[in-house]
Formats: C-alpha cells, sequence, structure tokens
C-alpha cells in the first residue's frame, strides 16, 4: 500500500471515532431499553462495562491543542530527482497529549523516499518533538502552509484538530536542456548588438554588400578587387549587423493535446522545450517572454539576461495543463510581443493551431513552431497490433499534412520526436535558418 | 526518540485480538449450548470463524457488526435467562476484539519511528483492566444469584492464565 493511500486510512480511522462513539451509545441504549423493558437487573448491568468503556474515554478526552510547529527545509530549489530534508519540530504547550498524529500534507507530485510525513506520537506537556524526512519530486512548487495535528483520548472516542501554521516553500525547477543556438530571423530587431541578422548593412561578421568608401572606413573592409574595375571610386565591403530580437515563446497547455490515456502527458516534454529555447535566447542576449496557455494563462512579461531566465524558470515550474478557451482566439498583446518580433510556439498541434498561425503570420510575426510529437509518443505505448499500426499511420499523415500547411503558410514547424533529447532532435533544424528563409535572406541581399 | 520495532506489537495486539474473537463466540456458545440449544451455538462459531476470516481479509466493517451481534446475543441470553457469566463474557470480549481491530489498525499505520510500543502497552493495559473488572463484575453478580459452576470458575482461570502469558511475554522482550 503506497504512503498516500496509509495516510488516508489513516485519517479515516480518525474520522471513524463518531461511529465509534455512536456505536458504543447505541448499544448502551439498545440494552438499557432491553433491561428496563424486560425488568431485567442482569441486563441493565450488562451496558455497565460499555459505560464505563465510554466515560474512561469521555473522562480523559484531549483538551484544546495548544501546539506550534516549525519547519524547516533544506533547500528551496531543486531539480527533479534531487532529494530535499524537511524537518520539523512540535512543540505542545498545553496539557500532555497521549496520541497525536502530526500529519504534513503534501501534493501528489511530491514523493517521501525516507521518513515519513506523518507522526503518531505522546507529547509531554511543554515538551517537543523533532522529526524528519526527506523529499523528491517532479517539476512544481509547494508552500509548506500547515501540519495537521489530531489528538485522541485513551480509546480513541473523542478527537480533537487542529492546524499548526507553519512556513517553506519547495520549487522544484523542469530539467535543463542545453541548446547551443537558434537561428531566428525576425523582421525587426532591436537597436542593441547580439547573434540575430538584422537585414542592415554595417559591423558585423557575415558579408552584406558594397558601398561607396566613406571617410572613417577601416582600410581593411575596402574591396580592392572591385575598387579597381572602377575608375576613381573606392568601395567598401559591407556586413550584415547581428542585433538582439524580440523572442516570445508560447507554451500550449491545452489538456486535449497534451494529455493522453493513462495519465500520461507530453506536456513535460513541451516544457524542457521551453527551458531549453529560452535558455539559449536569452544567453544570446535576445529580449524573451513567455506566455503559458494552459490551466492558468500566464504571462511573463519580456526581458533580458539570468533574472528573466529565473522568472521563466519559475514560471515553468508551475506550468500545468488546464481546460482552456479556444486557442484561436488567442490574443497576444504588442507591449508583450511586438510586431515584426519572433514568436516560437511549442505545441504538439492538432487543436487548430493553423488559422491562429496563419493571422500571427500575416499580422507581421515571424514564426516558429516545435511539435513535440504525439503521434510516436502516443503509437510507442499502444503496441504493435496491426490496428495500432494502421491509425499511428493516418495520424502521422494528418500530422505531415499540418506540418506542410504551415510551412507552405511560412511557419518553420520542427517536429520533435520526443524519444529523442531534445538538443539532439532539433540541433540541425535549430541551427540554422529553414531553406524558405535562407531564399528570402538571398533576396533582400540582391535587391 | 529511541525507535521501535512494530511487527512485535502487531502480532501481540493479533494475539489478543484472536484471543478475544474465540473467547467471546465461544463463551456465548457456550452458555447457549448449556442450556441444551444445537443449532445456535454451531451458528455462533460459525460466525466466530468468519469473524476470524474477516481479520485475514481486512474487512474492517466486520468489528464493529460483530461486537454487534455478540451485544444481541447476549441480550437475548440474558432475556432466556441463560448463565450470566457466559452472556456477560461474550459481550466483554467482543468489546474488547472490537477495541483490539481499531488498535491494530492503527498500528499498522505507524511508521516504525513511531511510538508504537508505548501506544500499544499503554491501551491493551488499560482495555485489559476494563475486561478484568468486566469479569470480576460479571463473577460478582453470578455469586449473587448464585449461579457459580466449576465451568466458570475454570474460565476466570483460563482467563487470567492467557492475560499472564502476554504480560509475561511483555515482560521477558
Amino acid at each position: 500500500m503506497s504512503r498516500i493511500a496509509l495516510l488516508a486510512a489513516l485519517m479515516g480511522v480518525t474520522r471513524n471515532c463518531m461511529s465509534r462513539i455512536a456505536l458504543l451509545a447505541a448499544l448502551m441504549y439498545l440494552i438499557i431499553l432491553a433491561g428496563v423493558g424486560m425488568l431485567n437487573g442482569a441486563m441493565v448491568a450488562l451496558a455497565l462495562p460499555l459505560v464505563l468503556y465510554l466515560l474512561a474515554g469521555l473522562w480523559r478526552g484531549p483538551e484544546e491543542l495548544r501546539l506550534t510547529a516549525e519547519r524547516t527545509v533544506s533547500a528551496e530549489r531543486i531539480a527533479p530527482g534531487d532529494s530535499v530534508i524537511v524537518e520539523l519540530k512540535v512543540t505542545n504547550h498545553g496539557e500532555a497529549l497521549e496520541q497525536v498524529l502530526l500529519h504534513d500534507p503534501l501534493p501528489a507530485f511530491l514523493t517521501v523516499v525516507e521518513g515519513s510525513s506523518s507522526r503518531l506520537v505522546s507529547i509531554p506537556a511543554n515538551e517537543s518533538i523533532s522529526w524528519s524526512y526527506t523529499l523528491q519530486g517532479r517539476r512544481g512548487s509547494h508552500y509548506f502552509g500547515e501540519i495537521k495535528a489530531t489528538a485522541e483520548d485513551h480509546w480513541g472516542l473523542i478527537i480533537k484538530r487542529a492546524v499548526l501554521p507553519t512556513s517553506g516553500q519547495l520549487l522544484i525547477l523542469p530539467p535543463v536542456s542545453r541548446v547551443r543556438h537558434i537561428a531566428i530571423q525576425p523582421r525587426q530587431t532591436r537597436v542593441y548588438s547580439g547573434v540575430i541578422p538584422a537585414h542592415q548593412g554595417g559591423t558585423g561578421i557575415e558579408f552584406f554588400g558594397l558601398r561607396e568608401y566613406q571617410m572613417g572606413d577601416s582600410p581593411h573592409h575596402i574591396n580592392w578587387r572591385v575598387s579597381a574595375r572602377q575608375d576613381g571610386v573606392i568601395y567598401s565591403n559591407e556586413y550584415e549587423q547581428e542585433r538582439v530580437a524580440d523572442v516570445g515563446i508560447v507554451l500550449d497547455g491545452r489538456r486535449r493535446v497534451n494529455d493522453f490515456s493513462g495519465g500520461r502527458s507530453i506536456f513535460e516534454d513541451s516544457v524542457l522545450a521551453a527551458v531549453a529555447v529560452s535558455s539559449s535566447l536569452l544567453s544570446e542576449g535576445n529580449r524573451v517572454g513567455l506566455f503559458i496557455y494552459g490551466k492558468r494563462n500566464k504571462w511573463t512579461s519580456p526581458g533580458y539576461g539570468k533574472y528573466q531566465r529565473e522568472r521563466i524558470m519559475q514560471d515553468l515550474a508551475l506550468a500545468e495543463t488546464g481546460e482552456t478557451q479556444n486557442f484561436k482566439s488567442l490574443i497576444i498583446p504588442r507591449r508583450l510581443f511586438p510586431p515584426n518580433s519572433q514568436i516560437i510556439l511549442i505545441s504538439p498541434l492538432g487543436g487548430g493551431e493553423l488559422n491562429l498561425l496563419s493571422q500571427l503570420r500575416t499580422r507581421g510575426f515571424q514564426l516558429m513552431v516545435i511539435s513535440p510529437d504525439p503521434v510516436s509518443f502516443e503509437a510507442r505505448v499502444l503496441g504493435d497490433s496491426p490496428s495500432v499500426k494502421l491509425a499511428a499511420r493516418i495520424a502521422r499523415l494528418q500530422r505531415e499534412l499540418l506540418l506542410r500547411e504551415l510551412r507552405h503558410a511560412g511557419v518553420q514547424a520542427i517536429n520533435w520526436d520526443v524519444a529523442l533529447p531534445f538538443e539532439q532532435a532539433v540541433r540541425a533544424s535549430l541551427s540554422r535558418p529553414p531553406a524558405f528563409l535562407r531564399a528570402i535572406q538571398r533576396g533582400r541581399g540582391a535587391g | 526518540m529511541v525507535e521501535f520495532d512494530a511487527t512485535a506489537e502487531v502480532n501481540l495486539t493479533g494475539f489478543a485480538l484472536v484471543s478475544s474473537i474465540i473467547i467471546s463466540t465461544g463463551s456465548l456458545a457456550w452458555g447457549y449450548a448449556s442450556m441444551g440449544l444445537e443449532t445456535i451455538p454451531r451458528w455462533m462459531i460459525a460466525f466466530g470463524a468468519l469473524w476470524l476470516v474477516s481479520l485475514w481479509q481486512g474487512w474492517k466493517w466486520f468489528s464493529p457488526l460483530g461486537l454487534f451481534l455478540s451485544v444481541l446475543s447476549a441480550i437475548l441470553g440474558l432475556w432466556f435467562s441463560f448463565p450470566i457469566g457466559w452472556m456477560f463474557s461474550g459481550a466483554i470480549f467482543a468489546l474488547f476484539a472490537w477495541d483490539m481491530a481499531e488498535l491494530r489498525q492503527k498500528l499498522h499505520f505507524m511508521t516504525s519511528r513511531d511510538d508504537v510500543k508505548g501506544v500499544a502497552r499503554r491501551h491493551i493495559a488499560r482495555v485489559s483492566f476494563l475486561t478484568l473488572g468486566g469479569l470480576l463484575f460479571a463473577s460478582f453478580l453470578i455469586l449473587w444469584w448464585r449461579q457459580w459452576t466449576d465451568e466458570w470458575g475454570m474460565f476466570l482461570l483460563g482467563a487470567t492464565f492467557i492475560g499472564s502469558l502476554q504480560i509475561i511475554a511483555w515482560f521477558r522482550r
């Protein structure tokens, strides 16, 4: 039996106390009524052991609980799989408590790997009890707000409950997957220098074009070969400026496209992709914002650097799938994601995104879709029967068709089979822009 | 805080629980059989066996039912003027068994670091004293109504012997 089930059962035991009293009272009533009705003294006397049993419980029932609790958590931020030790100290400021159940409620994503989050103990008056347990967990955040105390009398008939306030917080951040470089080419960049080609001549690395020599140009930039063919005109090489860009990451947390039968979800892979992409883009100096479209629609306003990375990580730690409104009606505020900036949608797709993405495209956004493949994800656990193979084939064809339509709409769509590590699976497709964007780039350069 | 091995305490309460069920249903069956009835005592023994099976199967709802039916049988027995001692014994040990079933359930949920030994000892000591008091009270009533028999005397000796065994086993550990 799992620890959670045990705790649930233990709480059930305490809830049974009222029914125990009711049973005893009913039996006493039955015995006395029968004894009096039949004028049978022995029968009335039979109620005495039950009366004594009940009175003993009532006589030494627990007083109002005067307990305080202190908590120490060994770490506030951990990665999935790391352990954290929770130390608890409960002090009894009232009378001695013979049986008190102390239960530290934990959310489902946390697992006790050593010790126990509940104790059934005796606490003498004005004394304390301390214990600790070790936790591990999946991605998420938990505030340790209270400890529940339930005290019983000697017979388990009378119970008193109290909630002991404590403090402490645990944030389990999503796992970090490193992607070296993500090649994006938004139509508009910001003024600060970075690594995104700005489609403007200036200082940079990549050749952009030629222009007439101007005072102040470095002699190293003079294109002597071209200048030699012209009479009296000297030409300088011009390089493409590289700047930072505005990038908006949209994480699709709709339950209908993320969650599958058997409690399995591809959403964790989407979160992992969001972490990798945001970390990579922020490390290159870009201004990155995040929008989580899941249980709660959460905007993380755009920002730069490590502080922004921390904000995004915290928001991703709390991200959950949920039943949200129609994705088609999604409105992206201009102040968060300016027009002509880059938007990266991380979504398994399959929920009518084509219209939305087409609209965003027409509004000038450069779009990239990173799509964890739900067909492979689901097919892997469904077995190899002919019907499953056929269904998977049909679903895969539909998905291919959707991805092709997206590419025709000018969206850079990347399919990710989540069986492969993210960085390995997307390295080739993310490290350089797609062919159609390079063609556009060449066209602009020629123009 | 000292850590204890909860298994021994669970075994101890298990022994007390099984003993009390056997004594309870046995007492009632004996009391009914002593008045010349044959079928009802058999059903009572069958019910006792079922109660024991319920422990093995983990049917938590059975011990309240066992207490209720045992007390009801005792009431009926007293109504038909069956021996007071056996009827009292049946009801008191059913109360003991019901209490032990709850305690055993609670001990199962306690971790090895909890004060399992202390909780079990205090609880069994209290309920044992209550049972002893009940039996003495029953003996007093038997004497009052002049129903003392050798069987009742033997039963008291047997119950005392089992209780003593348990106490000795406790102290030896």
